[in-house]
């Protein structure tokens, strides 16, 4: 007998997750790769891999037809989309339901009913759901986007109507401002969505993003699994996230969960979803869109809550039950750092590259999704993630605490990394307080930590001893015990020292 | 083996000399007059693990960047430096080092594709002034002119991947 198996058409950490996942459940997971991704960690991890064709995403992972051919070739049955890509396309879900395959994630419906974020909001208002003041349909042009602007009050928020992820959002802060956001918003949404619809929304200064995880099944009970605070944000991209909130008490996260509950229920959802809210200093809160899929910072409710929400959408698919009754209780506090490839002393300018040495931190508290080893290219053509540490305790102060030494632990050498930052964030007195908001980040400057009077003679010294033990190898004589033979490094730089 | 070290940016106030008695595993190193002994061990290429006499343990990653400088990594710090013994310290000083042509090309900060070109060569442009949007890992990035000047040459084309420090615009050099 053949095995079940689940296509994954995705790449990176997610699509190594929803291996894991498969694994889990005795599913023989199957990946899909560009011509960048064939030495991939996601494809060396699955049981089998199909070539969809070139590294632009728009000529693989975004084509529909490629990935069905390739459940098709694979005897897969099963497609999850992960997230980005073709997570939230209604067209995708609906081509893979009419190959006769399952769609990991809710119905077309849902999704286009929540895809369009003017059209889901004129949904769940009316199931009576709070909602910031903003466009119903996406703008004409730059006219329509101003006179928004001019009626409500700048500053004003301009969204790609298909998108997630921060990807083409931009605040704009005068009418004068206008006509080239709306244009660079308009071809970002274009290059990442197949999509060029943008619209406004009222900006709400100061106010913290959190967000309520829901699961639904295909009984119709739709069960909140409590909030993740997302407000640590930089260009509108999540980089930390916590759950429980510090800002959200237990009488408040009752009221949000029965709203998030509300909305998802207006779209008879089925599957995991996470319903994104602003919460204004003073209380309070208002619905912002709902990710019809899985978060990259899913793994967070998970270890606090206890459940494994990519299995929990797996069964769900195959038309089992969710298999918990009620919330569980939260038991203690995670965080996760998402670790991108990008120079926070370069204003986190992209740092693709060769990932010379890799060390993951481990020990109590500690899981690592991410989809690199050590020798891997990290490529430009996609999202700079490279990892993300998700780190528990029993309250907030130890998490962070564990996050300190997890950060500190690891190593990721050849590229830059956001560790450094993370590394500095974490000691923000604001943010141990949790004095935080969504623009949080934005006043908030990265200094690189000075190397310490040791650490600089140890980088003279270990550089000194190179050197000679290199002028020895080239010179023929054996090296010395600790040597190790000709090293690629000091192959590089046999004569070192010497100025071209 | 004697060198002369200095962290990227200092002067030559900031020169410090070494000099190798005994090297790894069990190193004697005068730094700056100071001696500086204990145990090294090279893990893999450029890792080194000390232990100071004191016991002090640092482990440092040592690679070279695209400048020719060597980067040393500490985890949660790092610091650039330039070294070199002594005898081709002394070539250098004597040859000097070339003029630099920097003030004429506009180059690459970092890898990524062009995404368009928004200059022509003959065009006057303003410091400040977009030359071309390079794309990198899902980001638009703005190049902007570094200086007044005219367009000389645009050397890349819309759709081309380019590596750091590569040339991407030249400058028309000052009269």
């Amino acid at each position: 007998m053949t095995p079940l198996r689940l296509l994954i058409a995705n790449r990176g950490e997610i699509a190594i997750r929803i291996i894991r996942a498969c694994r889990d459940l005795g599913i023989s997971p199957v990946a899909v790769y560009s011509d960048t991704d064939r030495s991939s960690l996601h494809v060396r991890l699955a049981d089998a891999a199909v070539h969809i064709g070139p590294a632009p995403a728009r000529e693989s992972y975004l084509v529909a037809e490629k990935l069905i051919a390739a459940a098709k070739k694979t005897g897969a049955t099963l497609v999850h989309p992960g997230y980005g890509f073709l997570a939230e396309n209604a067209g995708f879900a609906q081509a893979v339901l009419d190959a006769g395959l399952v769609w990991v994630g809710p119905t077309p419906a849902s999704i286009s009913a929540m895809g369009s974020k003017t059209a889901s909001r004129a949904k769940v208002m009316a199931a009576g759901v709070p909602v910031v003041p903003g466009m119903t349909t996406p703008a004409r042009d730059a006219g329509e986007i101003a006179a928004f602007g001019e009626k409500n009050g700048f500053p004003i928020l301009l969204k790609a109507a298909a998108g997630g992820g921060g990807k083409g959002m931009r605040v704009v802060r005068s009418a004068a401002e206008v006509p080239a956001a709306f244009a660079r918003a308009q071809s970002e949404a274009t290059s990442y969505f197949a999509n060029p619809e943008v619209y406004a929304e009222l900006f709400v200064e100061n106010p913290r993003h959190i967000e309520i995880q829901v699961l639904g099944d295909r009984t119709g009970k739709v069960l909140a699994l409590g909030e993740r605070e997302c407000s640590l944000q930089r260009r509108h991209q999540k980089v930390l996230e916590e759950c429980p909130s510090a800002a959200v008490t237990p009488e408040l996260r009752a009221r949000m969960e029965a709203v998030a509950v509300a909305a998802a229920k207006a779209v008879d959802y089925v599957s995991a979803g996470t319903v994104e809210f602003l919460l204004a200093p003073d209380g309070r809160f208002f619905f912002l869109e709902m990710n019809t899929r899985i978060q990259v910072e899913h793994p967070v409710t998970e270890v606090v809550y206890g459940v494994d929400l990519v299995t929990e959408m797996i069964r769900i698919a195959r038309g089992e039950p969710m298999s918990i009754a009620k919330r569980p209780e939260p038991r203690g506090h995670a965080l996760q750092c998402r670790i991108y490839a990008e120079d926070p002393a370069r204003n986190f300018a992209p740092s693709p590259g060769k990932i010379r040495r890799l060390r993951r931190p481990q020990g109590p508290g500690i899981r690592v999704d991410s989809g690199i080893e050590e020798g891997d290219v990290v490529p430009l053509d996609y999202d700079p993630m490279l990892a993300k540490f998700v780190i528990w305790g029993r309250d907030r102060d130890e998490a962070i605490r564990r996050a300190r030494r997890a950060l500190a632990e690891a190593r990721v050498e050849g590229i830059e990394t956001s560790i450094p930052f993370f590394l500095a964030m974490l000691d923000d007195p604001d943010f141990l307080a949790n004095r935080v908001s969504t623009q949080f980040l934005d006043g908030w400057t990265y200094r690189p930590a000075a190397e310490t009077a040791e650490q600089r003679s140890a980088a003279f010294v270990a550089a000194a001893l190179d050197a000679v033990e290199a002028a020895r190898v080239s010179r023929g004589a054996p090296s010395g015990p600790a040597g190790g033979g000709v090293s690629a490094w000091r192959t590089a730089r046999p004569t070192f020292g010497v100025r071209e | 083996m004697k060198f002369r070290a200095r962290l990227s940016g200092d002067g030559k106030d900031g020169e410090v000399a070494l000099e190798v008695a005994a090297s790894a595993p069990h190193f004697r190193v005068s730094l700056g007059g100071e001696i500086l002994s204990g145990d090294a061990v090279s893990l893999r290429p450029g890792v080194w693990s000390l232990v100071f006499d004191g016991g002090r343990q640092i482990e440092v990653s040592l690679e070279k960047g695209a400048d020719g400088a060597l980067l040393a990594r500490f985890g949660n710090a790092r610091a650039s430096f330039e070294m070199e013994d002594e005898l081709s310290a002394l070539a250098t000083a004597s040859g000097g080092r070339g003029a630099s042509k920097k003030g004429n090309v506009v180059t690459a900060a970092m890898p990524g594709r062009v995404l368009r070109v928004s200059v022509a060569p003959g065009e006057a442009v303003p410091a400040g002034h977009p030359l071309l949007v390079l794309e990198a890992m899902k980001m638009e990035n703005e190049v902007k002119c570094p200086r007044d000047g005219v367009v000389e040459a645009i050397a890349v084309t819309p759709g081309q991947a380019v590596s750091a420090g590569e040339v991407l615009v030249r400058l028309r050099a000052d009269g």
